[in-house]
């Protein structure tokens, strides 16, 4: 911890008001110059707006801003950029086809002769900023080749090019294994004692807040709950600020043996959008009462392993059965049938209909089975509704009610509707992605209960996280992927975090773990 | 009555600004009407005679209702399931045609046999030509909107060489300029009003709205083409038979427009001409996309903009406003609806910050 020095970020009585939210709630912060600030608070509890107002994308509705003292009239992020303020977005703002040097000098470029392209000087620029950082990169790598973790470096860099020295990093390890965590940490410490910048990070994993901040900020529900040097906390005392409770993190219990096999894949070969091989010959089992978990960071096949398991995908090789009955070749309707429901990874592009009702969301599914439409075509609207009331009741979507848009839901709430419909399909073969990517710990928690109620019930549940921990928490087997194989299989309370992720990054692998259970 | 209060209250932004839009045309549409010298007043008011002014000419209001609606509704019904059929105007002829010579063809057979007959050819016939570019659509990603507008020129060019001069479907009687045979009178809707166009084709054009709005509205079906529309990947996902819904809701849509074609025909125009439509589908698109897809909505719209429609050409003819002064007013109120989101979305920020300004006010006091 560093000497607090002077005040280089102030914000007063901040109010954000947006149709129908409040996201901001008077809130009043200072933030020192040379600190490592990390902003932490559930889905919706107002820290990336109030960063946003920061970085000139909002303008507050009431209250005002101060960089370095000055106080801030335009909230442009051109404004922001020439007053020293840099932020690198949770999905990164890269061109994919230019090269690392390109992207960072982008709206900035060196000239020769005032209006021609300097590569070779920008290329240069880049090393001599890279090196001074110590942030390597390589200046003439084609973005879209390199590795997540290194794109990263390649938005931190941007900022510093053009001059930052507040940098605001929203949500920076949710694409990052634990080893390319840790290099991130590093940097953050290295940029901040070296160069004397100052660091806003926003995230909502308290060991990492526990790790890399000086001091910690805690919002809820628009208002900032309270400051505090993080040597004075721990994670528990964070987790009950940020929802107003104690969170016991209750340890799972899960009773139950495994029965017949009821998700089976056999040498699977399916290809991505590209029409590259995505998933190179995985072959799996699950039985029923079992949870599989699937650890790999993104882009290693497991999204189009879940697509090729529910028939959203076509399958180039292989076979799947889910209970017994041939599923590949199948679409998902079909698949469905046999007993199969789905939480997709992305709620909002698959997971509903966002112009459309809760109720109607619920619903879809079921809407003609004789319960709710007479002869599957007059639909029950009262029968759907107290159904709906029903699901509504019992998966708790506080701050809505059942007529209204999933569209305006926060993340947390929409993925209940998504949990809801799903789970209440009564399937004996889940198939779960993301389950709770973008959601707060309290729905988070529930939905976690969900899963297992549901594995205890005898359900075979294929799961499959970016959330090492959450895979680590609800797995009885864990298998790991790389590149389309699969690395590793283990007993979850075998392994540790560390080695998972060895197995994720291909840098070890063990024989023989394609043999599935 | 509860269910109305609350859906006028769900749309009431919506609402004022639909208002203020026509407003707004209207007194444009005056301005015009003063600078070129006319009175305004006295010139809305022919409009308004020659629209309601009698039983005849409130008649034809009703039909040009009709035509609007349905062509409305047509537009609506494959919109929901995420379809834009550009090409009601081919399927209107097509529909009108082939319905008009399965009358002729069976002139003296039994009205109960040839207009159901009719009927089913004006549905076959408008539907089939819209399955083709919904076909197109969900097997092979081929863009609706541009099939459904090349295929408009095929069939209005294709109907136009048949009836016309020396087209194998083109009349013998004397005296009639193009145009296929007249359907037989047996055949014909029955006038409701002397002298006026409106025909029985009323009672039917209702029995087809009700059910577009039932089945929109009222069915799982409907549920699924909704859903379908509002996220094709969604309707995959969750195992709806998501191309079946799109065809099918393409076919009803260019079904509805071929039984306009037919009640053009059977309700006044007696024999299919190449003018049979002047450009109704469009106007029908329109008055869908300015409601926002809500049939009851677009019934209202649609009465709304036949009493302009049909009352300007009484207005050219009594006063000498010219009747193109409706054309202009359709399209002011598209311009400002179309700017409508951006202008809500204004006003609710507006309001907003007016608010929570007041409220932080108070509390510094």
């Amino acid at each position: 911890m560093k000497d607090t020095k002077e005040t280089i970020v102030k914000f007063e009585n901040i109010s954000m008001q947006f149709p129908g939210v409040l996201a901001n709630d008077d809130v009043s912060l200072e933030i020192k110059k040379g600190e490592i600030f990390a902003l932490v608070g559930e889905n919706g509890a107002g820290k990336s707006t109030l960063m946003n107002i920061l970085y000139g994308l909002h303008t507050p509705t009431a209250g005002n801003v101060y960089v370095k003292g000055q106080k801030i009239e335009k909230f442009k992020p051109m404004g922001a950029i020439e007053k020293g303020v840099g932020m690198v977005h949770q999905h990164f703002m890269l061109v994919p086809s230019f090269t690392v040097a390109q992207n960072i000098v982008l709206s900035r470029e060196p000239k020769k002769m005032k209006f021609l392209y300097d590569l070779k000087k920008a290329n240069s620029q880049v090393r001599e900023l890279s090196e001074d950082y110590g942030l390597k990169v390589d200046p003439e790598a084609v973005v879209g080749e390199i590795s997540v973790g290194l794109q990263q470096r390649v938005e931190i860099l941007k900022t510093l090019y053009r001059g930052a020295d507040v940098l605001i990093l929203d949500e920076p390890t949710a694409v990052l294994t634990p080893q390319e965590t840790d290099e991130l940490f590093k940097v953050i410490r290295r940029i901040v004692e070296e160069k004397d910048m100052t660091v806003i990070i926003i995230t909502h994993k308290l060991y990492e807040v526990m790790a890399i901040s000086d001091r910690v900020g805690v919002m809820r529900q628009g208002k900032l709950i309270g400051v505090e040097e993080t040597k004075n906390v721990n994670e528990r005392i964070l987790a009950s600020m940020m929802v107003g409770r104690e969170v016991l993190f209750d340890k799972i219990e899960k009773t139950g043996e495994p029965g017949n096999v009821l998700i089976e894949a056999d040498n699977l070969f399916v290809a991505d959008n590209r029409g590259l091989m995505a998933v190179n010959g995985v072959s799996l089992k699950v039985r029923a009462g079992e949870i599989l978990g699937v650890a790999a960071i993104e882009g290693n096949g497991q999204s189009e392993l879940v697509e090729a398991l529910t028939g959203m995908r076509s399958v180039k090789q292989g076979q799947i059965y889910i209970c017994g009955q041939e599923a590949s070749g199948r679409d998902p309707g079909e698949i469905r049938k046999m007993g199969l429901a789905h939480i997709p990874e992305d709620r909002i592009s698959t997971g509903v209909a966002m112009p459309s009702s809760i109720t109607d969301n619920m619903i879809i599914g079921k809407e003609r089975r004789s319960e709710f439409s007479v002869k599957g075509i007059h639909l029950k609207r009262s029968s759907v509704a107290r159904y709906a009331r029903e699901l509504f009741d019992k998966f708790d979507l506080r701050g809505a009610g059942v007529d209204t848009e999933v569209g305006s839901l926060s993340g947390g709430n929409m993925q209940k509707v998504v949990v809801a419909r799903e789970f209440s399909l009564d399937t004996p073969v889940l198939i779960v992605a993301q389950p709770t990517r973008g959601v707060d710990v309290g729905a988070m928690e529930f939905i976690h209960k969900q899963i297992i109620e549901k594995r205890n019930h005898g359900c075979a549940i294929l799961l499959v996280s970016a959330d090492l921990d959450e895979v680590m928490r609800l797995s009885d087997r864990i298998i790991t992927m790389y590149e389309g194989r699969i690395t590793g299989e283990f007993k979850a309370q075998e392994i540790d975090k560390r080695d998972i992720g060895y197995y994720m990054t291909g840098s070890r692998t063990a024989g023989g773990g394609e043999e599935g259970a | 009555m509860h269910k109305i209060t609350q859906s006028i209250k769900q749309n009431k932004t919506y609402l004022i600004s639909l208002i203020i839009s026509i407003t707004a045309a209207l007194i444009i549409g005056g301005i015009l009407m003063d600078v070129t010298g006319f009175n305004p007043f006295e010139s809305y008011g022919a409009m308004l005679r020659g629209a309601f002014g009698s039983a005849r000419v409130f008649g034809n209001t009703l039909t040009k209702m009709i035509t609007l609606c349905l062509t409305g509704l047509a537009m609506t019904v494959c919109a929901k399931a995420g379809l834009f059929n550009v090409g009601g105007e081919g399927q209107l002829f097509l529909g009108g045609l082939a319905a008009t010579m399965t009358g002729v063809y069976l002139q003296g057979a039994s009205p109960l046999i040839a207009v159901p007959l009719a009927f089913l050819s004006a549905i076959v016939a408008g539907g089939l030509y819209a399955w083709i570019p919904a076909v197109l659509k969900v097997k092979l990603k081929v863009s609706e909107v541009i099939t459904t507008i090349m295929l408009n020129s095929v069939a209005i060019y294709v109907c136009t060489y048949l009836v016309n001069s020396s087209g194998p479907l083109a009349t013998h009687d004397k005296g009639v300029l193009g145009g296929s045979d007249a359907v037989p009178e047996a055949f014909r809707f029955a006038q409701l009003i002397p002298k006026s166009n409106l025909s029985t084709a009323i009672f039917y054009s209702a029995v087809i709205a009700f059910l577009c709005w039932y089945i929109m509205q009222k069915t799982s079906i409907g549920l699924e083409m909704k859903v379908t529309g509002e996220n094709e990947r969604f309707a995959f996902f969750a195992g709806l038979p998501k191309d079946k819904l799109m065809i099918w809701s393409m076919v009803a849509s260019g079904a509805i427009c071929g039984l306009v074609g037919m009640f053009e025909v059977y309700g006044y125009q007696i024999r299919f001409q190449d003018s049979i439509s002047n450009e109704f589908y469009y106007d029908g698109m329109l008055v869908a996309m300015i409601m926002n897809y809500n049939p009851v909505g677009i019934i209202i719209m649609s009465f709304f903009f036949a009493v302009i429609d049909i009352g300007a050409s009484a207005m050219e003819f009594s006063t000498g406003v010219s009747g193109e002064i409706s054309e202009i007013i359709f399209a002011v109120i598209i311009f400002l609806m179309a700017a409508e989101k951006g202008i809500s979305k204004a006003i609710t920020k507006k309001n907003l910050q007016r608010k929570v300004k007041k409220t932080m006010g108070k509390e510094v006091q």
